[in-house]
């Protein structure tokens, strides 16, 4: 088995290159975010690093060839107006961006604080928005024929308890991604939503003990039931490289599913 | 390219149009490609200039004798399968109230049936060797309907329904079934479509398809997400219908 952190072909062509493209990656310091990062730059983007933990991002990106680095909070407008202008400054250009920060927290909605709330929102749906908004503007203003790619999940398509913030942000995400590929079609950017099942990270893990009492289930159990095992975040990274690339080419306003037959179940 | 090197495919319904241009891609990407179609002669010229060591099988997909049979020769001539796209397909473009049963049943016979045919034929070959991944051509119609292509919609949304069920009970033996749903290709298909489509339609049928999809696609664009699912970049992919139409479905309107 090959690693999407190495180019697989040991021909001269590469159709998953990015050669030459530039990639704006938000909360690419770890998980999911690090895993499309290197998936990238193994295959020749130029990778922008973001990420609320700036010694994290700066550290992430020291372990890539080509990359940078810049602290962004993606709930701050300026913040993310700034990581865009300093990358058309340094490269001139945005190829590819992949709205991927975000945070999981469980509570059950009758208990849940408002505040508990305007935080999921304000990171995994303002944020999306914003980051979708101002990465759309660099490209246009570099005139790029770019590929957005949004980080939702497969809670955006079913009922999930303790998750219902997290869910409906994402479901947001999944309409958000619609709307903007329709809007951008003229302006020959695709954008296209990836909708992970559970992963092996530690948005996931943190919150296992919680998934189990809600369900009454050992959660590793239900996932190796319904998903057969837990997403990898490299199996995330070969379909974001997808995306991204000129391979999916006609793909826009898509939802592209990466969960080991989870949503494909009726129960 | 070698995304899929040393693999063993079958594709039905491969002697033209989406078909021929995923046993391209395929061969492309590293496999030896079986290129079944109800047009034989047309499967083996198609298999002859891919080389590669493909081989043209005649099969009608109505026939469990003819399917079983394009897959017994696929196994023999390469020792083994890893792949099957299923994409043979027809369509229908009439008013409910024209459509015969006849004309209904075939269609769902061909689309639907032979997809199940197909699957099954191949899972003793596929599981014996440790696992597969399977391809259904499906198609935007399988997520929504369409005046005048009842029939072909709700074939299609079998096909979506049939992977998902595929995909769980495939899954132990290591199995993979995804679908893919193009919309609007340049192929004969689309052309046959366009006089009707565009007899109920406000405007002429290629200002509607770049009204709704930006364009119309093309076979390869299909054929390198076919290439995906069917490769190990898609390993944890199982169940999925993955869209290749330019945000038309993403339309409310």
């Amino acid at each position: 088995m090959t690693n999407a952190t190495t180019p697989r072909s040991n021909t001269a062509i590469d159709s998953d290159s990015l050669a030459g493209k530039v990639a704006v990656i938000t909360g690419a310091a770890r998980g999911i975010g690090y895993a499309v990062a290197q998936a990238y730059a193994a295959h020749g983007a130029r990778v922008v690093v973001s990420d609320i933990d700036e010694s994290a991002a700066a550290t992430a990106a020291q372990n890539l060839p080509d990359a940078t680095s810049y602290r962004c909070d993606v709930r701050d407008e300026h913040s993310i107006a700034e990581v865009f202008e300093r990358t058309l400054d340094q490269h001139d250009k945005v190829d590819v961006v992949v709205a991927n920060a975000g945070i999981a927290t469980t509570a059950p909605l009758l208990d849940m604080s408002f505040d508990t709330w305007r935080t999921m929102m304000s990171i995994n749906l303002d944020g999306v928005f914003l980051t979708l908004q101002h990465g759309a503007r660099a490209m246009i203003a570099s005139q790029t024929a770019g590929s957005i790619i949004t980080m939702a999940s497969v809670t955006a398509l079913a009922g999930v308890p303790l998750v219902g913030h997290y869910a409906a942000a994402k479901a947001g995400v999944v309409s958000l991604t619609k709307t903007a590929a329709l809007e951008l079609r003229q302006a020959g950017i695709r954008v296209n939503a990836i909708l992970p099942g559970f992963a092996d990270t530690e948005l996931v893990s943190a919150n296992r003990d919680n998934y189990s009492a809600a369900l009454g289930v050992d959660f590793d159990a239900v996932i190796n039931q319904a998903q057969g095992g837990y997403v990898t975040v490299d199996d995330v990274a070969r379909l974001a490289l997808f995306l991204a690339g000129d391979r999916s080419r006609f793909s826009t306003g898509g939802a592209f599913v990466v969960d080991g037959g989870l949503t494909a179940s009726l129960f | 390219m070698n995304d899929l090197f040393g693999r063993r495919a079958i594709v039905s319904g491969a002697a033209r149009g989406i078909g021929l241009a995923i046993a391209s891609r395929l061969v492309d990407g590293g496999a030896r490609v079986a290129l079944a179609d109800i047009n034989a002669e047309g499967a083996r010229a198609a298999a002859s200039r891919l080389g590669n060591g493909c081989i043209g099988v005649g099969c009608d997909v109505r026939s469990t004798a003819h399917v079983q049979a394009a897959v017994d020769a696929a196994v023999e001539a390469f020792g083994g399968l890893d792949v099957l796209v299923n994409n043979a397909g027809i369509e229908i473009a009439k008013p409910i109230t024209e459509l015969t049963d006849e004309e209904f049943s075939r269609l769902l016979d061909i689309n639907v049936t032979g997809t199940f045919r197909f699957t099954k034929a191949v899972v003793p070959a596929m599981a014996a060797s440790g696992g597969g991944a399977i391809v259904n051509v499906a198609s935007v119609a399988g997520t929504a309907g369409g005046p005048l292509l009842s029939a072909y919609c709700a074939s299609k949304g079998a096909v979506v329904r049939f992977t998902e069920s595929a995909a769980i009970e495939l899954r132990q033996a290591g199995i993979r079934v995804n679908a893919v749903c193009p919309g609007i290709v340049q192929t004969d298909m689309a052309d046959r479509l366009a006089a009707p489509i565009e007899a109920i339609a406000p405007i002429p049928f290629d200002e509607l398809i770049n009204l709704k999809q930006g364009r119309f696609g093309t076979p390869d664009e299909v054929a390198e997400t076919v290439a995906f699912l069917a490769s190990d970049d898609a390993r944890f992919v199982n169940g999925s219908h993955y869209l290749i139409d330019g945000g038309l479905t993403a339309n409310l309107f």
